[in-house]
């Protein structure tokens, strides 16, 4: 009888224990879990201040921002392929197009009607392309030159990505020099911030004129991406740049963000120049990291002139389709508090944001509206901007 | 409680055709291969619809998971009669069901939000409409109409089957179909507006440029405290809100508010209860992912911004509901043989391993064969398509199809469903209050505090033993 008494009690005893466990869980969870007190768990964060030395002053060329023209056709194709997730090289844009039609195509059924013209005879290759793709009249590119002085004066000159269309990017070369620059192997190696439609598929542009040139790229291209590198004629050295910073010279890093981003790419690469006497610049070719990280990145990783973030310039990939999301707005509501103050922002930052930008108050570098750009609330194509000297 | 007519699914005995867990495997093996052929054809980008734009998919996916617990819960298979219910093969009424499903889906979207209200009431629910806007493109129109749906999807999901589990069907609880359907549809209908009106109208007001101040409240009220703008702070705990009812509903049996025996107190507390428990489970998830990425940084993207955080939190709660509706769908709800707590609290356990492994398994390999992309918080990643959508498969599945084939239908017999009834009213009787269970009680509340510590001071240290993501 005692004996069963017991066992009851134990049984009771547990069912109790089994009510507390699972209340007290709940209620701690409750209470504890988004109070004050909940911040003592996080670890202190502890900048590592690595010393990338500092360059004189910095010079940026906008050589294109308008990665493409009309905002109803990229998007027509996307919605029409499937949507932001589809494979870049699927949407049968050029210079993959095949003729199959949207969504259909592939990078092998591409690259083989243009390979064999690779990267010498670039409008024969385009005309071919442009005749197989979908809305070829669209693709513009995105590509910048940044000068970069260091402290003994001496210039050195890199580029940021190489556009998309063969015929603007080429255009867009001409027009400001830069395919003499090439030719005469001034520029000391094209960085590729990812590999996007319209920051890498120009590629053979640049190669057209300096085919040795050194060239960077992010960790996470894809197989097609790699071997269009090879297909495109490189005969240069070719580094694929590990997540993190990657010091490059005085003054000058990089830094590659380990991202999934939309239209199956994978890794970005953007640019931190350290200005004597200013402070940390950022360029950037989309930032899909997003520039609070990169400034956050920064100030975790690197020692910068003054403990000062300076200026930006780029792709800060807020509304590239003129599209909006009330997380940008905590963008435009949290940026003023990093000081920046010279902000030349363009291409997938979206006009609409550049225009929040400027309502807030925010130091942005208007533009000219030239060669097909559209606002002047932006540095367009053709503008230049300088950090730590006046241009 | 008091009693009410039995509904279909109270009144069906499933019936395993083979011993052990043959029948689960099966199950899961055919469901996991439905699953990835509808995926194929539904949703993934590389397939042939493509709707995994994602917004367009992952309106479709809830709004479909609503219809099923309308079909269901509200409606219990009216205009079908039992008869037919009882005696049409699982394949066919499987496949009658599912088309009724996908009508009422189709006319509820295009007829309901897209024809009415987006017409007579709110522009953004069409987007034709958005269409007229300057510089909208017709991909992100159609997009921000269907976040407008979607957003409703998620209250929707959460107060439709609350009503049932919580408020136990009250007033309408004696009422025939489709009377008793349509009052509660209207009914949570009416709340999921307001509802709406509350929590997400706002999003959708700062949304558009220049700020609607003057249609909806902009800069909106949590701003300060879920430190974004954006309304997924409230998809967060309203999705907690949804997975909580079905815990409640399925490895809980109600439990614990079945032990309040007083019926209008046990509705309200069941109703705002299940509200506590999304609410602690909304914080713990933001703070587990604290603990684990690092503070999150208001205006950045991705894994670091405010609002993804949140979002997170929804699609966590999610991962945690699938194992347990496969306890209760395929595993009988095991383990039945102790008593009612240390029975919830094993099944909470299971489902706590296998939310886990569910979660690391999805963003180890997803990426492999959903056409997604690797990576935790890729603006095109929403696990809440996937996981629901395998919801969605498994509840055709066991509502539908009387998990064919694996487990055969028959019909309980009026002793059985009374005995069923006596045998749940004996396991909430069992617990009633004496100095052991107080004493267990303590003990247990204390031990379950321990174990929140414990766990907080232990997810940063798995977090970093294990790669998630190489």
């Amino acid at each position: 009888m005692s004996d069963k008494k017991e066992q009851i009690s134990r049984r009771n005893f547990l069912k109790g224990v089994a009510m507390g466990v699972a209340g007290g869980t709940a209620v701690t969870m409750g209470l504890y879990s988004y109070s004050p007190l909940r911040k003592r768990h996080f670890p202190k964060v502890e900048r590592k201040m690595v010393d990338i030395g500092t360059c004189k002053s910095i010079k940026v060329t906008n050589i294109s921002e308008t990665s493409w023209f009309e905002n109803a056709h990229l998007m027509g194709d996307i919605k029409g392929a499937g949507g932001l997730l589809v494979n870049q090289y699927d949407y049968n844009w050029p210079p993959f197009g095949d003729g199959t039609g949207l969504g259909k195509g592939s990078y092998e059924k591409g690259i083989a009607k243009i390979k064999h013209l690779l990267p010498d005879k670039l409008e024969e290759a385009w005309d071919i392309a442009a005749a197989n793709s979908v809305h070829p009249e669209n693709a513009g590119g995105y590509a910048c030159l940044i000068e970069m002085e260091d402290l003994e004066g001496k210039m050195h000159k890199y580029l940021l990505d190489s556009g998309w269309s063969y015929k603007w990017t080429d255009e867009c070369f001409r027009r400001h020099g830069i395919d003499t620059m090439l030719k005469n192997r001034e520029i000391e190696g094209l960085y590729i911030s990812h590999e996007h439609f319209d920051h890498f598929w120009g590629l053979p542009v640049t190669l057209k004129y300096d085919p040795t040139i050194p060239l960077f790229i992010p960790e996470g291209f894809y197989p097609e991406g790699l071997q269009y590198i090879k297909d495109s004629g490189h005969k240069g050295p070719l580094t694929i740049v590990k997540p993190g910073l990657n010091k490059v010279t005085s003054g000058f890093a990089t830094y590659v963000f380990a991202i999934p981003i939309i239209c199956r790419v994978y890794g970005e690469q953007s640019m931190y120049f350290n200005v004597k006497d200013k402070g940390l610049v950022s360029v950037t070719g989309c930032c899909h990291q997003s520039i609070i990280r990169f400034a956050e990145t920064a100030y975790r990783e690197i020692k910068y002139e003054n403990d000062n973030l300076y200026g930006i310039y780029g792709g800060l990939h807020i509304s590239p389709f003129d599209d909006w999301d009330p997380k940008y707005d905590d963008l435009v509501i949290s940026l003023g508090k990093y000081g920046f103050e010279k902000i030349g922002c363009n291409h997938c930052t979206g006009v609409l944001c550049a225009k929040k930008f400027i309502a807030a108050g925010y130091p942005v570098v208007k533009g000219t509206a030239r060669y097909r750009s559209k606002d002047t609330a932006y540095l367009g194509n053709g503008d230049t901007i300088s950090f730590g000297t006046e241009v | 409680m008091d009693s009410a007519s039995p509904n279909y699914l109270e009144s069906r005995k499933l019936v395993k055709r083979w011993n052990g867990p043959i029948p689960a495997i099966v199950s899961l093996v055919i469901t996991l291969a439905a699953f990835y052929i509808t995926w194929w054809i539904f949703q993934d980008p590389r397939g042939w619809m493509r709707m995994y734009t994602p917004y367009v998919g992952y309106m479709y996916t809830r709004w479909w998971l609503i219809v099923l617990i309308w079909m269901v819960y509200l409606f219990d298979y009216w205009p079908f009669k039992k008869s037919w219910l009882n005696t049409t093969h699982p394949l066919v009424k499987g496949a009658v069901l599912t088309a009724v499903s996908f009508v009422v889906l189709y006319a509820l979207i295009k007829g309901f939000f897209e024809g009415i209200l987006g017409n007579y009431g709110l522009a953004y629910f069409n987007p034709d409409r958005l269409t007229q806007l300057p510089g909208i493109t017709h991909f992100f129109a159609i997009e921000y109409a269907a976040l407008a749906c979607l957003m409703f999807a998620a209250i929707a999901s959460w107060l439709s089957p609350a009503w049932i589990v919580a408020c136990e069907e009250v007033p309408w609880r004696d009422m025939k179909q489709p009377g008793k359907g349509i009052s509660i549809l209207v009914m949570t209908f009416f709340l999921s507006t307001i509802v709406y009106f509350i929590t997400m109208h706002s999003h959708m007001g700062i949304l558009y440029d220049p700020w609607q101040y003057f249609t909806s409240i902009a800069p909106p009220y949590w701003e300060e405290f879920a430190n974004t703008v954006s309304g997924n702070f409230h998809v967060s705990w309203i999705m907690c809100c949804t997975v909580t009812v079905w815990l409640v509903e399925t490895i809980w049996e109600r439990y614990p508010f079945s032990l309040i025996r007083h019926n209008g107190l046990r509705r309200f507390v069941s109703f705002f209860g299940i509200i506590a428990i999304a609410l602690a489970m909304h914080f713990f998830f933001y703070f587990a992912q604290e603990l684990t990425w690092g503070e999150a940084i208001r205006g950045t993207r991705r894994a670091f911004a405010p609002d993804w955080r949140w979002l997170h939190v929804g699609e966590t709660a999610v991962f945690f509901l699938v194992p347990a509706l496969f306890l209760t769908f395929y595993c009988d709800n095991w383990p039945r043989n102790f008593s009612l707590p240390v029975n919830v609290l094993i099944r909470t356990g299971i489902m706590a391993i296998g939310g886990i492994l569910l979660y690391i398994v999805y963003y180890k390999t997803s990426h492999n064969f959903l056409g997604t992309q690797k990576g935790f918080s890729h603006p095109q990643q929403f696990p809440m398509i996937p996981t629901i959508w395998l919801i969605n498969i498994w509840l055709v599945h066991h509502w539908f199809m009387d998990n064919w084939p694996a487990w055969k239908m028959v019909p309980k017999t009026a002793e059985e469903i009374e005995q069923d009834h006596e045998r749940q009213q004996a396991l909430v009787d069992d617990i009633r209050w004496n100095p052991s269970l107080g004493l267990g009680l303590g003990t247990g509340a204390v031990l379950g505090i321990a174990f929140y510590f414990v766990t907080v001071w232990a997810l940063p240290l798995f977090y970093n033993a294990i790669t998630v993501i190489e």
